[in-house]
């Protein structure tokens, strides 16, 4: 018996040939985009854009970089979704910061990037709102938050109970930026201005305002 | 006759006095209780409760948690204030400011912003440098200085309080919102008690040390000594507080330079009832400029007096126009009712003279020759301006700030340990020091001439004039001479 009997009479050999083909060609892709997502979330990967290596200095300070647990969150754990639909999506999405990396502003000036640095961070934070901080329940579970005070967990499952993570728990990683209701640019720019010996409104002009 | 027609006058200028201080005790706060009780505050609560417990224990212990005041009330801010912050999804900022109290405590602010004690950073604005970075450095500004002065707190850009001036209760502290003082420099947080402010400890935590030995005076007086043996008889708990009605064991300072007392009403401009200027190298009597903005300012009696309607610099440089002005005596007759409640007239009276005379006796020993010869000095370049810098400085800040300051307010406060000891400190180091350092700094010559001229013609200092005129203080006579 021929394996040609077996099948309905569209399958020539042609198509099978193609499904087999395009079978193994899309799961090759898929094992690549995996392989693409974790390696794009890398800070090994993220830090080779000289802005990212400003991000990441005081993300190297941080209990993230350096938990007692010897559990270390890199750029993707946090900034990227899980799955690879979601991953690859998140990646897709991610490459308009290349694209302003190239052509944008010049983010590797520190100056420069730490003036951009608040529209970032509120990006980022609705980011993570919007997904009720999914990134950071991949590690940390609201019923299993023993801090260093005694209710610290009775206050993560009464107090905290309809919040995510980040609606408390934010400028714990990079520098600390004032909520966007807060933010008060001017005030911002000065201090920028300050660390940098700037002469005062020049960030305005840098800004391109 | 005479007396009668005197006593007229006394209370003419003390109703008088009465009508500029506009204060009520025990004022009550007039705001609807609609206005505070924020829904949003209660859960602010239920997680400090576990957060903070210790705070929040405070808090409940409150008059306020009896009023139904919550954290939100006070902490509450508008997004453009330049302290706030976002915070569990509410606006807050950290710093209450006396503004943010104020708007419930509307009399209390009142009084509080045009008191001294809100001048306390801009009154040392100028000198405290040299004596923090001379001696210290900045961060001894930071952690001393700027603890009772207050700090002028900064609030950096990315929203942070600039950590060398905040934590800071400084009772000048200048806030964010531009208000000046703090409340919890005396009320702490978060009970902020109206009996914990009334004790003693509430005004020595600054007012101790040598720069201020108040805590020390206040102990070993008459008043500190009742106080100690009667501390369970002061009614500290009290609502009203007025001397002599709801207690008379003893008073506390808060009794003399705030409180009610008969008449007097209670006042948070403290320093109001103060005549002399005790914190000077020479001491004047001090007139009270208020403003028609509600500022005040000291005026030396020295100065020209302003009149009603001019405009004069207030303390922090910008011109206010005068509503009133105070003198020094009205402001004594107010310290002097306080008084009454407990002694009568005479001695009242009798005892402020006391006090009078020791820093007429100061000023004109010690503290005008000194200054005369520092003045000369400096202006015949044998000093150099730089404060600090020749021992000679040294020995003259020490004479007038410590042992000066010392004798002055032991003296008002009837500690005679501590106006014995400020006198004899003086005297100490104008004699063993000062005038040898003279001698060092301008020549042999110069120094003696300056010497000469404001010491040895002095009726202060005629002692110097009979060297042969023996005393067994120093057992002279006695013992063993070199001959033997």
């Amino acid at each position: 018996m021929k394996i040609n009997d077996l099948l309905p009479d569209f399958i020539t050999r042609h198509v099978l040939f193609a499904l087999v083909f395009g079978g193994v060609c899309g799961i090759g892709f898929i094992l690549f985009l995996i392989e693409f997502d974790h390696y794009t979330s890398t800070e090994e990967f993220c830090t080779t854009c000289h802005s990212m290596e400003l991000a990441a200095k005081p993300y190297r300070k941080s209990t993230h970089y350096n938990p007692k647990s010897g559990v270390r969150a890199s750029c993707g754990d946090c900034h990227v979704s899980e799955g690879v639909i979601s991953a690859t999506w998140d990646h897709v999405m991610g490459s308009k910061d290349l694209y302003n990396q190239i052509f944008g502003p010049s983010y590797d000036d520190p100056i420069i990037n730490a003036l951009h640095l608040p529209e970032a961070a509120f990006s980022a934070r609705k980011w993570f709102k919007k997904r009720n901080s999914a990134t950071c329940k991949r590690c940390h579970v609201k019923q299993a938050i023993n801090g260093d005070r005694p209710d610290t967990l009775q206050i993560h499952l009464e107090d905290a109970k309809d919040k995510s993570c980040v609606e408390c728990h934010y400028n714990i990683v990079h520098r600390k930026i004032p909520d966007e209701k807060v933010f008060k640019q001017d005030k911002w720019n000065a201090m920028i201005e300050e660390e940098f010996g700037l002469e005062k409104g020049s960030a305005d002009k840098l800004l391109g305002h | 006759m005479n007396r009668s027609k005197k006593t007229h006058l006394h209370l003419l200028a003390v109703s008088t006095f009465l009508l500029f201080s506009q204060s009520a005790f025990a004022a009550k706060v007039t705001l609807d209780p609609s206005s505070w009780g924020l829904e949003d505050g209660k859960a602010c609560v239920e997680c400090h409760s576990k957060s903070s417990a210790g705070l929040t224990h405070q808090w409940k212990n409150s008059a306020h948690a009896q009023a139904n005041v919550n954290c939100l009330d006070c902490h509450q801010a508008y997004e453009d204030d330049p302290d706030a912050m976002e915070h569990e999804g509410s606006v807050i900022a950290t710093i209450v400011s006396p503004k943010d109290c104020g708007r419930c405590h509307t009399t209390e602010l009142k009084q509080q912003q045009g008191s001294v004690h809100t001048k306390a950073v801009s009154v040392i604005k100028n000198r405290m440098p040299a004596l923090a970075e001379h001696f210290g450095s900045l961060s001894i500004n930071d952690a001393g200085c700027a603890k009772c002065h207050g700090s002028e707190v900064i609030v950096k850009g990315d929203g942070t309080l600039d950590p060398s001036t905040w934590p800071n209760s400084g009772i000048g502290r200048i806030n964010p919102d531009g208000s000046k003082g703090s409340c919890s420099a005396c009320h702490g947080r978060h009970e902020f008690s109206k009996a914990q402010a009334r004790e003693p400890a509430a005004c020595t935590y600054c007012h101790s040390g040598s720069d201020s030995p108040d805590k020390s005076i206040y102990e070993t007086s008459k008043h500190g000594m009742m106080y100690e043996a009667h501390k369970s008889k002061m009614n500290m708990d009290s609502d009203s507080w007025v001397a002599g009605k709801d207690y008379s064991a003893a008073p506390t300072c808060v009794s003399c330079h705030m409180g009610a007392a008969g008449k007097m009403k209670s006042t948070h401009d403290v320093g109001m009832r103060d005549s002399w200027n005790l914190n000077e190298a020479v001491s004047t009597k001090q007139y009270l400029v208020i403003f028609e903005d509600g500022e005040k300012r000291e005026l030396s009696s020295s100065d020209p007096i302003p009149r009603k309607g001019e405009s004069i610099t207030k303390m922090d440089g910008s011109m206010g126009k005068v509503k009133a002005v105070a003198s020094p005596k009205r402001r004594r007759s107010a310290m002097a009712k306080t008084c009454l409640e407990c002694h009568s007239k005479n001695f009242a009276n009798n005892a402020l003279k006391q006090f009078d005379e020791v820093v007429e006796l100061y000023n004109e020993k010690y503290g005008k020759p000194a200054q005369n010869i520092m003045q000369a000095l400096y202006s015949e370049n044998l000093l150099t301006p730089l404060p600090f810098d020749e021992p000679l400085e040294i020995s003259y800040w020490n004479l007038w700030h410590k042992g000066g300051t010392r004798a002055r307010h032991g003296a008002a406060m009837g500690s005679p340990s501590n106006t014995w000891k400020g006198i004899a400190d003086v005297g100490e180091l104008f004699y063993g020091k000062f005038l040898v350092q003279v001698k060092e700094v301008a020549g042999k010559d110069k120094g003696e001439a300056l010497i000469k001229k404001y010491i040895n013609e002095s009726e202060h200092h005629n002692w110097l004039n009979s060297p042969n005129k023996a005393n067994p203080i120093l057992g002279y006579g006695k013992g063993i001479s070199n001959e033997d």
